[in-house]
C-alpha cells in the first residue's frame, strides 16, 4: 500500500508506454514452432455473421473468453460522446429476464422514467431561457420514477450468476478502436457463459441506467480531472486530431454524459453490436466441436445485421505544430505526438522498430542520453499505435524531466535524438536486439490465456484474419535500417507534431513581500 | 405439456421468427463434473550452504523463469536511511557487475529479449527473470553476478538518488495517490517499518558503503530461495545452481525478526485538503489480521460479503443504489507475517463526501449487527469455491504458494484446509468474526479532497475530533 518509490514511478510509465503497444509485443519467430500452436486453431463464421475462434489448452480445467465488439469510443455519435462506454457499462445490469423480479412492470416503469429524463432534457436545452422551477419540479417526478423503475431490479444479478459459478475477471474495457468483455470460467461452466453472453447482446436490458450515469461521471471524474496527467491527455488529443474522432474522450465529456439517454445508448448497440461486428475467442480447456455447437445453439439465436461502416472523417495533413500547455502544482510532464498512419500500414513495423530504438528499454537512446548520461530525466519512453491502431494514429514520446530540470531542456535533446535518427542509419546491433525483443515478447504474451485471446480478437478486428498475429515477426524482420531512417524523415517533423506540457505553477505568494 | 410446446415454438422461432425466442432457461444447463485440476509437484532441493530451490519443469514454451526471494526488506533499515534496501535492489541491476559494466549488462539483458528486474518491499528483496530457455546457463549467470557481485556503479547511484528525489517530488501530485500512502501510516503509526517512506533527510544518509554493507547483511544462501520453472531439464539445472551459487558462502549471524505492530484501538478522523480535487478520496479501517488465525476462512467470506465484487454490500449500496462512486470495495488484509490492514476505500465528488462515509460506516457495523442472509452467505461461498480452480491456472501462482508456506512454516495443505473450513461456514460463523475483528467505532477514517466544497464541515460527522494533516514535501 505504500509503494512512494522509484519502481512505481517506472511501472506507472511501463504501463503507460508498453502495455498499449500490442503490435510490438506480439510479434513472433518464424522460426519456432509457432506451426503447431496455430494449427490446432479453428475458427467458424456463424450464419449470422459471428467469428468464432477456438484455441485448445488442456492444461487446467478453465477457459478464458473474450467477446470483442468492433466498436469504441470513435464510434460515438456527436452530443453522445461517450456513448461506447456507457453500452458497456449497461452490458452488466442484465436482459429482459434477469436482473428484474418483473419484466413487464419494469419496462412500463422505465418508459416512464425515459419520458421525464427527456422532459427535462427538453427543458434544459433552452439555455438561458429554461425555467429552473419547471426543471426542479421534473427532477422531483422523474427521481421517483427512478426509484419506482429501480424497486423491481436485482441488482448486479448477471454478474451475481457468473461470479457465483466462479468466474474470474469478469470485467470489460472500451478504447477508441474495440469494446471488449473479458472473464475466466471453471471449463465445465463454458455453457453457462456463452448463454449469459449470447443473451446480454441479444436482450439485453438497459435498467437503472440514470443512476449508471453518475457512476460514470465519477469515473471520469477519477481517471481525468482529479489527475493532472488525466486531464493533460485529453488535452493533447484533442489538439492533435481536429477532424477525426480520436480527438474525442472514451468516457465522454460531462455534458454529454449528463444529457444522453437510453434510447440514445440502445440506437448504439441496435447499429453496433450486430454479429457480423462481433468477434468471441476462447482459449483454454475447450473441445472445438462441441464449443462451435454451443455458441451455434445461443449465438444464432440473435439475427444478422449490417458490419459497421468505417468512419469516413480523415485527419487532414497537420501543417503547424501545436502545442498544449497545463499549468498545475504539479511537477513537469511532456508528451509529444506525431500523426503515422493505421495500425496495418507497411509503415508501422518500421515505425515500431525506431520507437523502439529510440524509446525502450535502458539501452534506448532517449534513456541512455536523457537519463544515464545527461540526467536531466528520469524516465522517457516512445512508442508508435496511439490512441488507437484502426485509424491514422501517432507516435509518441514522453518524458518526466529529473529534479531541477525543465521540459524545454529535454524536449532539446530528444529532438536532437530523432534528427540523429534521420540522418544517420540505426546501427545493426540495434535493430538486431529490437527484433529479437519483438520475438520473445511475443512468447511471453501467449504464456497467458486471456492474453492470448485478447492478442487473437485484436488482429481479427485489425486485419481481419487473426494469423496475421503470427506474422507481425516476418514484419519486423524486414525493416532494414533505412526504412528507419526513411520513416523518421517522412514523420518526425516540427509540422506534424503536437506538443502537450504539465509546467510547474508557482504557488501563489499571499503575503506581500514575499513574491521576490 | 408446456415444455413441450415451449420446445416446439422455440424451433418454430429458431427457423422462422428469430425474434420471437423463449426466455432463456438457464436451469437447463448442466455442469459436467469438473476435472481434477493437476497440481504439478515442485521438486525442492536445499544446498549445503541453506539456499533453497523449487524447481518445476515445464515444456510448453521455450522459456525459462526463475524468481528469487531474499528474506529482509526495508523494515531492516534505521530510521535515518529509509530507501536504503530498495535502492540497493535497484542498484544491484542497474550498477554493473564484477563481470560486467553497468551498460554491458544491459545490453547482455536486452540483446536477449529478457526480462530480469530486481525489486525490494518490506519485507523481502528478490530477482525475477524470463529468459529464452535455450540461454538458461547464461540467465543463471548473470543471477549470480546480480546477486553475488554487484559493482555498484557511482554514476548509476547517482542517477538513482536522482530518481528517488523525483518520486519525493511527485508524490503528491495526483490527489487519489496521496491516500493509501497516507492511510497506511494512519494504521502502523509514521515511523512504523511498515509504513513509513523516503524523505530527502533519509536520502542524505545513503551512499554506494552503506548499499555495500547492507548488501552483505541480506543478501545470503542460507536467507535466499528461488523458484525456476520452464523447459529446462531439472537435474541439469541443479547442476547449473551448483555451479554458481554453490561457493555462495553463509551469514553470520541470522537477521532480526519482523518488530511487532503496536496499534491501539483509537478513532481518528484526519482531512488532508487538496484545493481544487475534483474527488474526494477516502479510507476507513483499522489493523487487519494474520493468515494463520482460525477464523481466517471466516473473514474471507465476511470480507466477500462487505466489500468484493459486484454483489457486495458495499457495491450495491455505495455505487449501484446511491451512485455516489465509480470505484468502491473493502479488504481485510492478513498477512503471513505481521498483521494487514482492514481498509475500505472508494472515491466520491465532493458534494457526496460525508453521506460517502457514513454509508460505509453504515455498511461495517450492519456486519455486526445483521447476520448475512442465506443467499449472501451462498453466494460468497459459492464464489470462492467455483473460482478455487484458478489457484492452479498458472504454475507459477503453485511454485509461489509452495514457496512461501515453506517459509513461513504454513502446512502444506493450507489451501485445502481453508477451503473446507470456507465450505463449513455458517452465518453465524460470519457474524461472530465480523464481533471479534470488526471495529465500527474504532476506524480511522483518512478524506483526501477540497473541503471547501463539502456540503458541511466534517465535523457534523460526530465521528471523531478532525485533525488536518499536511503533506507538504519536506526539502
Amino acid at each position: 500500500m505504500n509503494k512512494t518509490r522509484m519502481q512505481l514511478l517506472y511501472r506507472l510509465f511501463l504501463i503507460l508506454f508498453f502495455t498499449v503497444s500490442l503490435s510490438v509485443s506480439f510479434a513472433a519467430d518464424s522460426t519456432s514452432g509457432f506451426e503447431k500452436i496455430k494449427d490446432s486453431i479453428v475458427e467458424t463464421t456463424l450464419e449470422n455473421g459471428l467469428k468464432l475462434i477456438i484455441l485448445p489448452r488442456r492444461e487446467a480445467p478453465a477457459v478464458s473468453m473474450v467477446t470483442w465488439v468492433n466498436v469504441g469510443g470513435s464510434d460515438d455519435p456527436k452530443e453522445a460522446t461517450g456513448i461506447a462506454h456507457m453500452f458497456e457499462h449497461m452490458a452488466f445490469k442484465g436482459t429482459d429476464d434477469i436482473g428484474t423480479t418483473d419484466p413487464e412492470a419494469e419496462k412500463a416503469a422505465m418508459k416512464k422514467e425515459d419520458i421525464l429524463f427527456d422532459a427535462i432534457r427538453r427543458e434544459k436545452a433552452k439555455g438561458r431561457k429554461a425555467d429552473p422551477r419547471v426543471i426542479e419540479d421534473l427532477e422531483k417526478k422523474f427521481q421517483k420514477a427512478v426509484d419506482e423503475a429501480f424497486s423491481y431490479v436485482i441488482p448486479n444479478r448477471f454478474s451475481n450468476i457468473l461470479e457465483e459459478e466462479g468466474a474470474e475477471g469478469l470485467n470489460a474495457y472500451t478504447s477508441r478502436d474495440q469494446t471488449a468483455y473479458i472473464m475466466s470460467m471453471p471449463s465445465n461452466k463454458l455453457e453457462l457463459w456463452i448463454a449469459m453472453e449470447s443473451e446480454r447482446f441479444y436482450r439485453p436490458r438497459l435498467r437503472d441506467m440514470y443512476r449508471e450515469k453518475v457512476v460514470v461521471s465519477e469515473e471520469r471524474r477519477m481517471t481525468v480531472e482529479n489527475r493532472p496527467t488525466g486531464r493533460l491527455y485529453e488535452e493533447f488529443l484533442s489538439a492533435a486530431y481536429k477532424a477525426h474522432p480520436y480527438g474525442q474522450p472514451i468516457v465522454g465529456h460531462m455534458s454529454d454524459i449528463e444529457n444522453y439517454n437510453r434510447h440514445d445508448s440502445e440506437a448504439f448497440y441496435r447499429k453496433y453490436y450486430t454479429p457480423a461486428n462481433m468477434t468471441v475467442v476462447i482459449v483454454g480447456d475447450a473441445e472445438p466441436e462441441k464449443t462451435i455447437e454451443l455458441v451455434k445453439k445461443y449465438w444464432l439465436r440473435i439475427p444478422a445485421g449490417e458490419a459497421a461502416r468505417r468512419i469516413t472523417t480523415v485527419e487532414p495533413p497537420q501543417t503547424a505544430e501545436r502545442t498544449v500547455t497545463l499549468y498545475d502544482k504539479s511537477q513537469p510532464y511532456c508528451m509529444i505526438g506525431w500523426h503515422i498512419p493505421e495500425g496495418t500500414h507497411e509503415d508501422i513495423p518500421a515505425l515500431e522498430a525506431m520507437t523502439a530504438i529510440l524509446g525502450q528499454g535502458r539501452t534506448s537512446r532517449l534513456y541512455k542520453k536523457l537519463v544515464l548520461q545527461e540526467k536531466i530525466a528520469v524516465a522517457a519512453g516512445a512508442f508508435a499505435g496511439f490512441p488507437g491502431t484502426k485509424y491514422p494514429s501517432l507516435a509518441v514520446s514522453a518524458f518526466y524531466p529529473a529534479p531541477g530540470k525543465t521540459n524545454v531542456e529535454c524536449r532539446e535533446l530528444l529532438y536532437a535524438e530523432i534528427e540523429r535518427m534521420k540522418t544517420e542509419p540505426v546501427t545493426q546491433e540495434e535493430l538486431d536486439k529490437v527484433k529479437t525483443r519483438a520475438s520473445v515478447s511475443f512468447l511471453r504474451g501467449i504464456e497467458n490465456d486471456l492474453d492470448f485471446a485478447e492478442a487473437l480478437a485484436s488482429y481479427q478486428q485489425l486485419w481481419g484474419d487473426w494469423r496475421e498475429l503470427f506474422n507481425e515477426t516476418a514484419r519486423i524482420e524486414a525493416v532494414t535500417q533505412e526504412d528507419i531512417m526513411r520513416v523518421a524523415n517522412k514523420y518526425f517533423t516540427r509540422d506534424n507534431r503536437t506538443v502537450a506540457s504539465i509546467e510547474t505553477e508557482v504557488a501563489e505568494v499571499s503575503e506581500e513581500g514575499e513574491s521576490k | 405439456m408446456r415444455k413441450i410446446l415451449t420446445a416446439i415454438i422455440a424451433i418454430l422461432a429458431f427457423s422462422v421468427f428469430p425474434l420471437q425466442v423463449s426466455a432463456l432457461d438457464l436451469s437447463s444447463i448442466k455442469f459436467p463434473e469438473l476435472r481434477d485440476p493437476h497440481v504439478p509437484e515442485v521438486e525442492k532441493v536445499v544446498l549445503p550452504n541453506g539456499l533453497r530451490l523449487y524447481i518445476l519443469e515445464d515444456h510448453t514454451l521455450p522459456l525459462f523463469r526463475a524468481s528469487v526471494r531474499v528474506n529482509g526488506g526495508s523494515y531492516l533499515e534505521s530510521p535515518e536511511q529509509i530507501g536504503l534496501s530498495d535502492i540497493t535492489a535497484d542498484l544491484l541491476r542497474e550498477g554493473g557487475t564484477e563481470k560486467w559494466s553497468p551498460d554491458e549488462l544491459d545490453e547482455l539483458i536486452e540483446s536477449c529479449g529478457a526480462n530480469f528486474e530486481t525489486y525490494g518491499d518490506v519485507i523481502s528483496c528478490g530477482l525475477s527473470v524470463n529468459m529464452l530457455s535455450r540461454q538458461t546457463e547464461l540467465a543463471v549467470e548473470l543471477m549470480a553476478e546480480v546477486l553475488r557481485r554487484p559493482a555498484l556503479d557511482d554514476s548509476r547511484f547517482e542517477q538513482l538518488m536522482l530518481s528517488y528525489k523525483a518520486s519525493i517530488d511527485r508524490r503528491n501530485d495526483s490527489p487519489d495517490r496521496i491516500g493509501s500512502r497516507e492511510f497506511s501510516k494512519l494504521i502502523y503509526g509514521a515511523d512504523s517499518v511498515y509504513a513509513r517512506h523516503i524523505e530527502y533527510a533519509t536520502l542524505a544518509n545513503i551512499n554506494t558503503e552503506e548499499i555495500k554493507k547492507f548488501h552483505e547483511l541480506l543478501y545470503r544462501p542460507e536467507n535466499t530461495q528461488i523458484s525456476l520453472y520452464g523447459d529446462f531439464d531439472s537435474a541439469e539445472i541443479k547442476k547449473l545452481i551448483e555451479k554458481y551459487f554453490g561457493d555462495w558462502e553463509k551469514g553470520e549471524k541470522p537477521l532480526p525478526p519482523f518488530p511487532e505492530v503496536k496499534y491501539k484501538d483509537a478513532k481518528r478522523l484526519v482531512l488532508i485538503d487538496v484545493p481544487g480535487a475534483q474527488q474526494t478520496s477516502i479510507y476507513l479501517g483499522h489493523l487487519g489480521g494474520r493468515r494463520m488465525e482460525p477464523d481466517y476462512p471466516h473473514k474471507i467470506i465476511m470480507n466477500n460479503i462487505l466489500g468484493v465484487g459486484f454483489s457486495s454490500r458495499l457495491f450495491n449500496e455505495i455505487r449501484t443504489k446511491s451512485g455516489l462512486c465509480y470505484s468502491v470495495y473493502g479488504v481485510y488484509g492478513s498477512n503471513f507475517t505481521y498483521p494487514g490492514i482492514f481498509y475500505n476505500y472508494t472515491g466520491t465528488r465532493p458534494e457526496t463526501t460525508i453521506k460517502a462515509i457514513t454509508k460505509i460506516i453504515e455498511e461495517i457495523r450492519k456486519m455486526q449487527t445483521e447476520k448475512p442472509t442465506e443467499a449472501e452467505l451462498e453466494t460468497a461461498k459459492k464464489r470462492y469455491l467455483n473460482s478455487f480452480v484458478f489457484y492452479f491456472t498458472d504454475k507459477k501462482d503453485t511454485l509461489g504458494r509452495v514457496l512461501s508456506y515453506d517459509l513461513f512454516g504454513v502446512p502444506a495443505d493450507f489451501l485445502e484446509q481453508t477451503r473446507k473450513a470456507i465450505e463449513a461456514t455458517t452465518a453465524e460463523d460470519v457474524q461472530k468474526a465480523a464481533l471479534k475483528s470488526l471495529n465500527p467505532d474504532m476506524l480511522r477514517i483518512l478524506v483526501v479532497g477540497d473541503k471547501s466544497k463539502f456540503p458541511q464541515p466534517l465535523e457534523t460527522l460526530n465521528y471523531a475530533p478532525v485533525e488536518e494533516l499536511d503533506v507538504t514535501i519536506k526539502k
